[in-house]
């Protein structure tokens, strides 16, 4: 398997407090790892350090092998797909225009394939082709977050870096959406790199999970691993209740002793 | 005053919009300076917050210079006119400008800088996709208040000789004419509101986002840099007329009409174009600098200023200094005298008719004697100055009967009214010719003698020798009457200077 994302022993500190320290991870190509872990873990920053938007104060971060401060960050970060809490659409831009704000800052010449590349993406995310000249507070926070999914794999990046980007819509367009990438990660084969804080989030995404307390991996692992078999105390509290959750089709559902419809008969 | 005021408009159509014109000139050009320096700053200094302390600081401090002080502060380096003008006006439209580009760029949620920076956009794309149209709103409520500000600002220019409706506003109070001012501002403010409105239209056209309307404004937009262009370019081209006499004249009735008259004369006589910049704030101390700089070239002057305040030499002025003060002008400052009007503008002491003829008066001397029987009037400071009523007294060995303080405006309606009997006057002020009173005269020579001549640079008039034929024509046709007279006709009856100086040469059979 190729390695996409190496980190070697990298350090984090701001002043004295330290975020990361001794941080050791790879990424393997068509992984979708899902980060974890308590606020302040560090699991941002991470991701951040991958398209340079923070500098580790230590070690180093490879990319496809080849250490990312060797590289021109500016086309780096083009070539990596980049999605955001909230989306953070630009709020001067119709649909159009943001989502393809990265191929315009990659082929300006090529406005035919640019169009193409929106419709394409709008049509894959879900969007009506008719809300292109639409600007985002014109837009539902379902819309808004499948525009930022759209902008940020428009110029078809291999790596894509989703920071929470469900973290603000209501737990049904999420359940949507969740669905969605899963379609879009399993069509294109691409790498993606996806901080949440919800364990069954992180579970029913990941084929890897990354699960960080206080800057340290606590483990990484699928997620049945972790299921069956947490390596710490904060892993097993942290999937204790997700152990519980039965995943079995309607009509087995009885078999499962601590699902709804079993209780529901007693 | 109204009516006055629009009859005065339909009448002088031509010269209000020509002072229209030239106001938007003078502050349109400021305005796009402004917004294009001022932008940029505002630009650097959010993208190095570093600098954008100091960088507001000396705006601000630039911003509290009263504008007065800055106009006189600002003649020596660029001289009088135009250029002064827009300096002035760039620097105190810096400041809106600057910090309104600053605190548009600065506001913008970092979210949505760090989301695009991370797309792998440059700084200069970041600049101008996301931080540049998202401070647009910002940055044009600051363009539309200080647009409406320097416009209001545009009329104190004229203090130095600028161009635009200040000029009418300030003639107006030099000439005592209050319908002109009045008139003058009312204009200046309603291009403020025109401007205001337009501004208004842009920002609500920028706000629609369709791409059809998008397609409009930039049409428009095209339309309007090409306006602006054609307005501030014109005024450029208009103002590199070659072979231009350049007169100046101080704030004073009778310099107004006296401008006119050169005017006139000079496009009447020779193929000459004049350039006249009427009542230049600061009088000699202003135009004197600018004479020597060679940016103006004539300009009518009295000989006891000369010698006091140009040549700076002490003691009394007599006119058998003519020629000293003459060969000074032209050895140490390459401008001479010419074309001398006649009249003498000087201090003077006038007597109600009936006194004069009871006592016989006819000099200062002859007060002696009946000093004690009359009441004596002036302006405060004369009581006050060094020059004043004590060394009058002392000169002459005058003890009047009683003195009381009165306001200039107020004067010869008190002489008239018999109030007063002796009062101190300048010997052509507008009222003397209408009032009943005889100037006496100063057989001690107490006062400097203050004969209107012309200056001009020695070396136009040797390039321009038709202009002497011009001052031939002017010499001595004014006497102390005359001008009393004209001086009258503008202040008190409200004609134009340059109606009251057509008419003037007219009567003299100067005009072809």
């Amino acid at each position: 398997m190729n390695t996409v994302i190496a980190f070697k022993d990298v350090k984090k500190a701001y002043g004295d407090k330290v975020v990361l320290e001794h941080f050791n991870l790879s990424v393997e190509q068509g992984e979708f790892v899902t980060i974890i872990g308590s606020s302040g873990c560090g699991k941002t920053t991470i991701l951040k350090m991958i398209n340079g938007l923070i500098k580790p104060t230590g070690g180093s971060i490879l990319l496809h092998g080849q250490n990312i401060e060797e590289k021109d960050m500016i086309q780096l970060r083009r070539n990596i797909g980049y999605a955001i809490q909230g989306s953070v659409l630009f709020p001067h831009m119709t649909v159009e225009q943001n989502i393809s704000y990265v191929p315009n800052l990659l082929n300006k010449r090529d406005k035919q394939r640019t169009r193409n590349a929106v419709s394409k993406w709008m049509k894959i995310v879900g969007l009506d082709e008719e809300l292109k000249e639409r600007y985002p507070s014109e837009l539902s926070g379902g819309q808004q977050q499948r525009v930022g999914i759209a902008r940020s794999l428009a110029a078809s990046p291999d790596l894509l870096l989703m920071d929470e980007p469900f973290g603000a819509v209501d737990e049904i367009t999420r359940g949507q959406l969740q669905v969605e990438l899963k379609q879009i990660y399993e069509k294109t084969g691409i790498t993606v790199l996806f901080v949440t804080h919800d364990i069954s989030e992180a579970l029913k995404l990941g084929t890897k999970v990354l699960v960080m307390d206080h800057g340290v991996i606590q483990q990484y692992a699928p997620p049945d691993v972790l299921l069956h078999a947490p390596a710490t105390e904060f892993v097993r509290r942290l999937v204790e209740k997700e152990r519980r959750v039965c995943r079995l089709p309607e009509e087995k559902l009885l078999d499962c002793a601590y699902s709804g419809a079993s209780s529901a008969i007693e | 005053m109204l009516q006055e005021m629009w009859s005065m408009l339909t009448q002088r159509t031509g010269f209000f919009l020509n002072l229209a014109w030239e106001h938007l000139e003078i502050s349109l050009l400021a305005i796009l300076i402004a917004i294009v320096v001022g932008g940029l700053v505002g630009i650097l200094i959010s993208e190095y917050q570093k600098s954008s302390k100091p960088a507001l600081g000396v705006i601000n401090f630039l911003y509290t210079i009263p504008s007065i002080s800055m106009l006189g502060f600002l003649i020596p380096f660029s001289g009088i006119g135009n250029a002064t003008a827009v300096i002035a006006l760039t620097v105190y439209a810096l400041l809106p400008m600057v910090r309104n580009t600053h605190t548009g760029i600065t506001n913008i949620d970092p979210a949505l800088l760090e989301a695009a920076k991370g797309m792998g956009s440059t700084r200069l794309q970041i600049l101008f996709k996301i931080k540049l149209p998202l401070a647009m709103p910002v940055v044009m409520s600051g363009i539309r208040n200080m647009v409406t500000m320097t416009i209001a600002l545009t009329g104190i220019a004229s203090f130095i000789g600028a161009g635009g409706l200040g000029v009418a506003i300030y003639r107006g109070i030099t000439t005592n004419n209050a319908a002109m001012t009045m008139l003058g501002s009312l204009l200046i403010a309603a291009l403020a509101l025109i401007m205001d409105v337009i501004l208004g239209f842009i920002e609500k056209r920028m706000k629609k986002r369709s791409a059809k309307s998008k397609r409009t404004n930039r049409i428009l937009a095209v339309a309007a840099v090409v306006l602006c262009a054609g307005v501030v370019g014109g005024g450029i081209l208009a103002s590199q007329k070659k072979d231009t006499i350049h007169i100046a004249t101080k704030p004073m009735t009778e310099q107004y009409v006296l401008g006119e008259m050169l005017d006139i004369l000079i496009e009447q006589d020779t193929e000459l174009d004049v350039q006249l910049t009427q009542g230049v704030g600061g009088g000699t101390s202003n135009i004197q600098p600018a004479m020597e700089k060679g940016e103006f070239d004539l300009y009518p002057e009295y000989t006891g200023t000369g010698w006091n305040m140009v040549l700076k030499r002490e003691g009394l002025y007599t006119e058998n200094l003519f020629d000293e003060m003459q060969a000074a002008y032209q050895d140490e400052l390459q401008l001479q005298w010419i074309g001398m009007y006649g009249f003498n503008n000087t201090y003077g002491l006038a007597v109600r008719r009936e006194i004069a003829e009871q006592y016989g008066l006819k000099t200062y001397s002859d007060l002696k004697a009946a000093a004690g029987q009359l009441t004596f009037g002036a302006e405060y400071d004369f009581f006050e100055r060094e020059d004043g009523y004590d060394a009058l007294c002392e000169t002459y060995g005058l003890r009047f009967k009683n003195t009381v303080d009165l306001d200039i405006g107020l004067k010869y309606q008190a002489i008239n009214q018999g109030k007063i009997d002796v009062m101190v006057i300048f010997t052509t002020d507008g009222q003397l010719s209408v009032s009943d009173v005889v100037v006496l005269e100063d057989d001690q020579s107490f006062y400097p003698s203050y004969l209107c001549g012309n200056v001009i640079r020695t070396e136009v008039l040797e390039r321009h020798p038709e202009l002497e034929s011009v001052f031939e024509k002017l010499t001595g046709i004014l006497s102390d009457d005359a001008m009393a007279q004209i001086n009258y006709e503008v202040e008190t009856e409200g004609k134009e200077p340059r109606a009251v100086a057509e008419a003037f040469l007219q009567n003299a059979g100067l005009l072809q």
